[in-house]
C-alpha cells in the first residue's frame, strides 16, 4: 500500500473508531458535516474560491433516517478500507450495486444519488478525496484538443501523447484521475472550455485550435471532477487563461460557475477543482439581443433557476446581476448552435475573435 | 267524498245509513289491525318484540322486589309454530291479577307513575299474548308463584278482543320448583330471520343490566347463550315523583284541576306538583294574577306645585262628617299619598281604608262604605289628572328609549299612552301585559303617522318593559280551583304562569342511571376490547321530566374492525334494536366529528368506522319515543344536547388513549428498526476497528428517551443503575429476585424472603437525565442468579440490560 493509500485507510478507520467510542460511552453516534446548500457557501479570500461556511448539519442515530445513514456509512467505510488494502478500485455505480450484496438489508443504498452523496460525506469528514479512496466515476468521456504534449500513467506504463498530433478527431480523453498526468510541452495561448459536443466539433472542424493555439476542453454538460481538475492544473501550471463557452441559459451559467467557483455539492474540494480566474465568453443574454439570435422562450423552471441564481452568492457580481436581469427581462434563451443562423463559420470567424478580443484574451 | 256530496240533496237519509255502520271498536280489535305500531308487524319481528316485552317485565318485576334478576328465555320449534318461554325469579303475581296483567291491554301500574321504568303503557305483554293467540290460536300459559306460597298458580288465557277482557280457558294450582317467579309460555307464528336482532337484544340487555343473569336458548344455538352477572349491586330503587310544573300540558292540567281535593290554586300547586312550596306557589299565583286580572299602573304622586289637590277634593267628597274629622282625614290622606313616589288604585284603597279607620277611632264618627268609596274616587281622580299620567309615562319612556329620540316624540307617545289608560272602562287603570303592548303599539303607530318620527320594535319593547316594571300585581283573590277547572282560558293563564316561573329542576331520585362505572363494567363484560370509557351526565329536564344520559365507548381488541362502529341504544335500560335510522341517538352519533377523536369517519360525517362500540343510555321518567313500539328516541333538542355531551365526554378519553397508543406505536416501530440497525452497525464497527462489539444499550436508551436498567456485579456487590433518558421524572418499582440472601441493601428497599428467593424491591423516583444506583451485596456474586422486574413504566419505554 502506498503511503497515500495508507493515510486514506487510516482516516477511514479513525472515523469508524469515533463511532465505536460514541457507542461505548453510551452516547448516540453522530457525524457532523457542513450544510451543503447555497446558503452555506462563502467566498474564501485567500484561494478565491467558494467554500462551505460554518453551518453544519448532523447525521445522528437519533432518528431512524439518521441511523440508516450511519449504518450505510459504516458499511461503506468497511468496503473502502478493504479496497485500499487490496489495492483495487471501483466505480461509484459499482458501489451502489455492491451494497445490494451486503449482509444487512438496511445498509443497501436506495439509489445512486444516495451512495454518491455518502462518498462525498466521507470525503469531507475524512479529508481524503474520492480519488484517494480509489472510487471512480463512470468515464465522463470529456476530451482535450490542442497544442499540448503530456505524459499519462496508464496500466500499460507511461504514454507520451500530443493532444493534436497523436489523437484522432475525438481528441484526448481525460482520465479519471488527472493527477497521474505530467505536462511536457505546449503552445497554448488560452483554454476554451465548451459545453456542447456540437460546438466543440464545429470549432475543431473549423481548425480553431490550430488557428488560435487554443486548447479546446469539451465539458460535456456539467463537467466531471476530472475535467475541472485538469482545467485547474493546466491554468495553474502552464499559466494560461481559461474561458468558458456555453449555451445562453441559467443551467449553463451554473456550468460556468462550477468551473470557476466550485460547485455547491463539492465545495469542500473547491481549492482543488475550481479555477476562479476562468472567464465567461457566452452566450450572454446581451449577445442574444446584439446578434438577434434565434431563441426559445424561458420556461417557468428557467425563470425560477435565474431567480435562484440572483440569490446565489457565486453570482452576486454586477456583471451577472446585469446579465440575469436582462435575460429575465427579454424572457428568452439561446443555444450555442444558434450562432449557425449567421453561417457555419460565424462563430470562429466573428463571434469568438470579437468576444475574446473584448475580454483581452486575444 | 264527492259521490256522497252529490247525492246529499236528493237523499237526506245518508247520514243515518252511515251511522248504522259506525260502532265502537275495542282496543284489542284496534291492535289486531295496527299490530305494526306495537312492533308485531312480521313473524320475525313479532318474536323479538314478544321476548323484549316479557324480559322487560321480568327485569322490572325483579328489581322492584329487590331481587337480582335471573332470567331464562327459550325459543323452540313446536310443529308449525314457535314456542316462547320466559321465566323470571321475580316476586310472582297474585292469582287475581294474573288474568288482567296478561289478558287485558292497557292494564298496568306504570302509566300514571312518574318514575323511570322499562314498561310504561301496559300494552306490551298482553299485546304479545294477543299476537300469539291471533297467529296460533293457542292460549298463553302463565305460571306464577308468589314468595312463601306453597303452590304456583297456572292459567291458560286469551284476550277477548271484543271487550278487551281476559278470558280464562284453564286455571289450576300446580307445583313449581322456583320458590317465586313468573313463567309465560306463548306459541306463535314466527320465524328466526331476526336472529341477529334477538341476540343483540339479549346481549345489549346484559350490557346495561350487569346485575342480571340472562340465559337464551333457541334452535340455532348449539349451546345456550349465557350472560353472567357482572355485579351484585342492584340499581337504586327509584322514587315516584309528582309532575313538574314545567312538564304538564293544558289537558293534563285541567284533569288534575278536576281531580284535586285542594280548594285554592296555591294549595293545588303545592299539593299536586313537585318542587312547589309556599314561596314558589306565591310566585306562580302572582304571575297568574298578572295574567288573570292584569296589573295596576302606579302613577307618580302629585307634588305640592301640581294643580291636583287631594285634600280639597276629599273635603268636598266627604259629606256629613264633622269638619274636624273631615279635615284631619283629608290632610292625612294627602300627606300619606304625597310621601309615596307612586300610587296605584289598590294602594289608595288601602290608605283610605286605614285612615278612615283611624279617623273613626280618633273622632268617634263612622266612615261608612259609601264615604270611603267616594273618598277613593275623589282622591284617585286627583291622582290621575292627565298631566300626572303624562309626566309619569314621559319619565318612563324617556329612560327606556335612546337619547336620540327627540323630546316631542317622547312627549307625544306619553300623551297618547296616557289617553289609553284614561280611556279604559276600568278606572283602576289595570292592564295585562298583552293589553299594555297593544296600548304602546297604538300610541307609537299614531305618533309615527302624525310626525316623521320612527318608534321601532326595540323602543316599543323597552317602553313596555319599563311600564310593566312599575305596574303592580293586584291583591285580588284568585279564582278557586273549581272555577279555574271550568274555564279553559283561565286554566291556560295558570299554565302560562307556571311556565313563566323559574322552578327548581325535578328531583332525580326517580331516575336510575346505570352509572359510569357500571356502564364500563357492562362493556367490559360483553366486549373484549383494549379500551373502555364511560360518562354519566347530570340530570336535565325536558318538558318537566327529568332525564339522564350516559355514554360508553369500547375500542380495539377483538371488536370487529371492518365497517361502521356498533352503536348500541338504550332507553331506561331497554335495548333499542329497530329503527336505528330514525333515532335521535344515531343522529347525534352521526353528527359528531369523530376524526377529532381519532376514529375514522369516511367523508367526515356519519357513523365512525373501525373497531368501536358506542353505547348511549337515556333514562327518564318519560322517554320521548317516536312511536308506540318504542324503537327510537325522538329528536328532542335538550336530550340531543345531553347525548352529544355524554358521548363527547367519553370520546375525549378515547382520544387521549388513541393518541397515546399511536405515539407508543410509533415509538415501538422506531425502537424495532433501531434495534435492528444499531446492532448491525456495532458489529460492523467492531469488524472494521478490530475490537469487541461495543455496548449500544446506552445509546439506544438515550435515543428512545428510555429508562435503562443495567446490572453490574463485581465480586459480591450488585448494582442496578436506573438511568432515566426521558424528559420527565419517572417513578418506578424495581424488584430484583435473587437466590442468595442480600445484605447491605441500599436505602428505601424492602426485602421479602420467599423460599430461598429474595425479592428486593425499591421504588426509586428518577428525574430526567439522572441515574439512580440501587445496590446490595451477596456472598457469591458469580454463583448467584438474578431476575429483575420493572413496573410503573410502559414496556416500550424500558430497556433492561441485566
Amino acid at each position: 500500500m502506498s503511503t497515500q493509500d495508507e493515510r486514506a485507510r487510516r482516516q477511514l478507520i479513525d472515523l469508524a473508531a469515533a463511532f465505536y467510542d460514541q457507542f461505548d460511552q453510551g452516547e448516540v453516534p453522530e457525524m457532523t458535516l457542513p450544510t451543503r446548500t447555497k446558503s452555506n457557501i462563502e467566498y474564501d479570500e485567500d484561494s478565491g474560491v467558494w467554500v462551505y461556511g460554518d453551518r453544519t448539519s448532523t447525521r445522528s442515530a437519533n432518528s431512524v433516517r439518521g441511523a440508516r445513514k450511519l449504518l450505510k456509512a459504516t458499511y461503506t467505510i468497511d468496503f473502502l478500507a478493504r479496497q485500499l488494502e487490496e489495492g483495487r478500485s471501483s466505480t461509484l455505480r459499482e458501489l451502489y450495486y455492491l451494497s445490494e450484496s451486503w449482509d444487512s438489508d438496511e445498509a443497501a443504498f436506495a439509489d445512486q444519488d444516495e451512495s454518491n452523496q455518502l462518498i462525498e460525506d466521507l470525503e469531507i469528514v475524512s479529508d481524503v478525496t474520492r480519488e484517494d479512496f480509489h472510487m471512480r466515476p463512470e468515464e465522463s468521456g470529456a476530451t482535450l484538443m490542442g497544442p499540448l504534449e503530456l505524459r499519462e500513467q496508464t496500466r500499460r506504463g507511461e504514454r507520451e501523447i500530443h493532444c493534436q498530433k497523436d489523437v484522432g478527431e475525438g481528441g484526448y480523453q481525460i482520465p479519471n484521475n488527472p493527477d497521474t498526468i505530467d505536462f511536457l510541452d505546449h503552445d497554448i495561448e488560452f483554454i476554451l472550455c465548451v459545453e456542447t459536443g456540437g460546438m466543440r466539433d464545429r470549432l475543431v472542424e473549423n481548425g480553431f485550435d490550430t488557428d488560435y493555439n487554443a486548447l479546446i476542453v469539451h465539458l460535456k454538460g456539467q463537467p466531471a471532477r476530472a475535467t475541472r481538475r485538469i482545467t485547474k492544473r493546466l491554468h495553474d501550471e502552464l499559466d494560461v487563461p481559461v474561458v468558458v463557452f456555453t449555451d445562453g441559459d441559467p443551467w449553463s451559467y451554473r456550468i460556468y460557475g462550477s468551473v470557476a467557483y466550485g460547485s455547491i455539492k463539492s465545495a469542500h474540494l473547491s481549492e482543488y477543482l475550481a479555477t476562479p480566474e476562468a472567464d465567461f465568453v457566452g452566450i450572454q443574454p446581451e449577445d442574444i439581443v446584439e446578434y438577434d439570435l434565434p431563441t426559445d422562450p424561458l420556461a417557468d423552471s428557467d425563470v425560477n433557476a435565474l431567480e435562484s441564481e440572483l440569490d446565489d452568492p457565486r453570482f452576486t457580481t454586477d456583471y451577472w446581476k446585469e446579465q440575469i436581469e436582462l435575460q429575465l427581462d427579454i424572457g428568452k434563451k439561446a443555444e450555442q448552435q444558434a450562432l449557425a443562423s449567421r453561417g457555419l463559420d460565424f462563430v470562429t470567424d466573428e463571434y469568438l475573435p470579437e468576444r475574446l478580443s473584448e475580454m483581452g484574451v486575444l | 267524498m264527492t259521490s256522497f256530496q252529490s247525492t246529499l240533496g236528493e237523499d237526506g237519509g245518508i247520514a243515518e245509513e252511515l251511522a248504522e255502520n259506525q260502532r265502537a271498536i275495542s282496543i284489542a280489535e284496534f291492535f289486531e289491525k295496527n299490530k305494526h305500531m306495537l312492533g308485531f308487524d312480521s313473524g320475525a319481528r313479532g318474536l323479538v318484540t314478544a321476548v323484549k316485552e316479557a324480559v322487560d317485565n321480568a327485569l322490572d318485576a325483579t328489581e322492584e322486589a329487590g331481587i337480582a334478576p335471573d332470567i331464562y328465555v327459550e325459543i323452540a320449534e313446536a310443529d308449525d309454530y314457535y314456542r316462547l318461554i320466559v321465566e323470571d325469579n321475580g316476586p310472582g303475581i297474585t292469582k287475581e291479577q294474573i288474568p288482567r296483567v296478561f289478558g287485558k291491554l292497557l292494564y298496568g301500574s306504570r302509566f300514571h307513575a312518574r318514575e323511570q321504568s322499562r314498561g310504561q303503557q301496559g300494552i306490551g305483554i298482553s299485546a304479545a299474548v294477543l299476537y300469539s293467540q291471533l297467529t296460533s290460536g293457542k292460549p298463553a300459559k302463565i305460571t306464577s308463584r308468589t314468595r312463601g306460597s306453597a303452590d304456583a298458580q297456572y292459567f291458560e288465557l286469551v284476550v277477548d278482543t271484543d271487550d278487551n277482557e281476559p278470558e280464562i280457558r284453564n286455571e289450576q294450582t300446580t307445583s313449581w320448583d322456583r320458590p317465586h317467579g313468573t313463567r309465560i309460555e306463548l306459541e306463535m307464528e314466527a320465524n328466526m330471520r331476526a336472529r341477529a336482532q334477538l341476540h343483540d337484544y339479549i346481549k345489549h340487555t346484559a350490557v346495561v343490566n350487569p346485575h342480571a343473569r340472562v340465559e337464551l336458548r333457541e334452535p340455532g344455538l348449539d349451546e345456550p347463550l349465557k350472560f353472567e352477572r357482572g355485579t351484585d349491586t342492584l340499581p337504586d330503587e327509584t322514587e315516584e315523583i309528582r309532575p313538574h310544573p314545567h312538564g304538564v300540558e293544558l289537558g293534563t292540567l285541567l284533569k288534575m284541576l278536576e281531580a284535586t281535593e285542594s280548594y285554592s290554586v296555591s294549595g293545588f300547586l303545592q299539593e299536586e306538583f313537585t318542587r312547589v312550596g309556599n314561596k314558589t306557589s306565591t310566585k306562580v299565583c302572582n304571575r297568574f294574577r298578572d295574567r288573570h286580572f292584569g296589573r295596576e299602573m302606579a302613577w307618580g304622586t302629585p307634588a305640592p306645585h301640581d294643580e291636583a289637590d287631594i285634600e280639597d277634593a276629599l273635603i268636598d267628597a266627604v259629606a256629613n262628617k264633622s269638619a274636624a274629622a273631615t279635615d284631619w282625614f283629608a290632610a292625612r290622606v294627602e300627606e300619606t299619598v304625597g310621601d309615596r313616589e307612586r300610587i296605584s288604585h289598590h294602594e289608595l284603597v288601602e290608605i283610605v281604608g286605614n285612615l278612615a279607620d283611624a279617623a273613626e277611632a280618633e273622632f268617634d264618627e263612622t266612615f261608612g262604605e259609601t264615604v270611603r268609596e267616594n273618598a277613593v274616587d275623589a282622591a284617585w281622580a286627583e291622582c290621575t289628572r292627565t298631566d300626572l299620567l303624562t309626566t309619569t309615562l314621559y319619565e318612563r319612556i324617556d329612560n327606556a328609549t335612546s337619547t336620540r329620540k327627540d323630546d316631542a316624540t317622547v312627549q307625544g307617545v306619553a300623551e297618547r299612552l296616557a289617553d289609553k289608560f284614561a280611556a279604559t272602562d276600568d278606572p283602576r287603570h289595570r292592564a295585562t301585559r298583552d293589553e299594555l303592548v297593544a296600548y304602546v303599539d297604538r300610541s307609537a303607530d299614531r305618533i309615527e303617522e302624525a310626525t316623521e318620527a320612527t318608534f321601532g320594535d326595540t323602543a316599543r319593547e323597552n317602553v313596555v318593559e319599563a311600564c310593566w316594571a312599575i305596574m303592580q300585581t293586584v291583591p285580588d283573590d284568585l279564582p278557586k280551583v273549581k272555577t279555574v277547572a271550568d274555564d279553559r282560558d283561565t286554566a291556560s293563564e295558570l299554565l302560562e304562569a307556571m311556565r313563566a316561573t323559574d322552578i327548581l329542576a325535578p328531583p332525580t331520585d326517580c331516575l336510575s342511571p346505570i352509572t359510569a362505572d357500571l356502564v364500563e363494567a357492562g362493556l367490559r363484560k360483553e366486549f373484549d376490547a383494549d379500551f373502555y370509557a364511560a360518562a354519566t351526565r347530570d340530570a336535565e329536564v325536558h318538558g318537566g321530566d327529568p332525564f339522564i344520559v350516559e355514554a360508553g365507548i369500547a375500542y380495539g381488541g377483538e371488536l370487529e374492525s371492518d365497517g361502521s362502529a356498533n352503536v348500541m341504544r338504550f332507553a331506561n335500560r331497554v335495548p333499542l334494536v329497530y329503527q336505528r335510522g330514525a333515532c335521535a341517538i344515531t343522529d347525534v352519533v352521526k353528527d359528531i366529528g369523530w376524526r377529532n377523536y381519532g376514529l375514522d369517519q369516511p367523508g367526515g360525517r356519519g357513523l365512525p368506522s373501525g373497531p368501536a362500540v358506542v353505547m348511549v343510555h337515556v333514562a327518564s321518567t318519560n322517554v320521548p319515543f317516536t312511536s308506540e313500539s318504542k324503537d327510537a328516541v325522538a329528536n328532542v333538542p335538550t336530550i340531543e344536547d345531553e347525548i352529544e355531551l355524554a358521548i363527547r365526554e367519553a370520546a375525549r378519553e378515547l382520544k387521549s388513549y388513541l393518541n397515546r397508543r399511536r405515539s407508543l406505536e410509533k415509538r415501538r416501530r422506531k425502537q424495532e428498526v433501531l434495534g435492528r440497525i444499531l446492532p448491525e452497525m456495532a458489529d460492523k464497527l467492531a469488524a472494521v476497528t478490530g475490537q469487541e462489539r461495543p455496548n449500544i444499550d446506552g445509546a439506544l436508551g438515550r435515543i428512545m428517551n428510555n429508562v435503562l436498567v443495567e446490572r453490574t456485579v463485581e465480586e459480591g456487590a450488585v448494582t442496578l443503575a436506573v438511568r432515566n433518558h426521558s424528559e420527565r421524572k419517572e417513578e418506578l418499582d424495581v424488584t430484583d429476585i435473587v437466590d442468595q440472601e442480600p445484605t447491605a441493601v441500599s436505602d428505601g428497599a424492602s426485602v421479602v424472603d420467599l423460599d430461598d428467593e429474595w425479592f428486593v424491591q425499591w421504588s426509586p423516583s428518577v428525574s430526567a437525565g439522572e441515574t439512580a444506583q440501587l445496590t446490595y451485596e451477596v456472598s457469591d456474586g458469580d454463583g448467584a442468579t438474578f431476575d429483575v422486574d420493572v413496573e410503573g413504566i410502559e414496556g416500550e419505554k424500558l430497556t433492561v440490560d441485566t
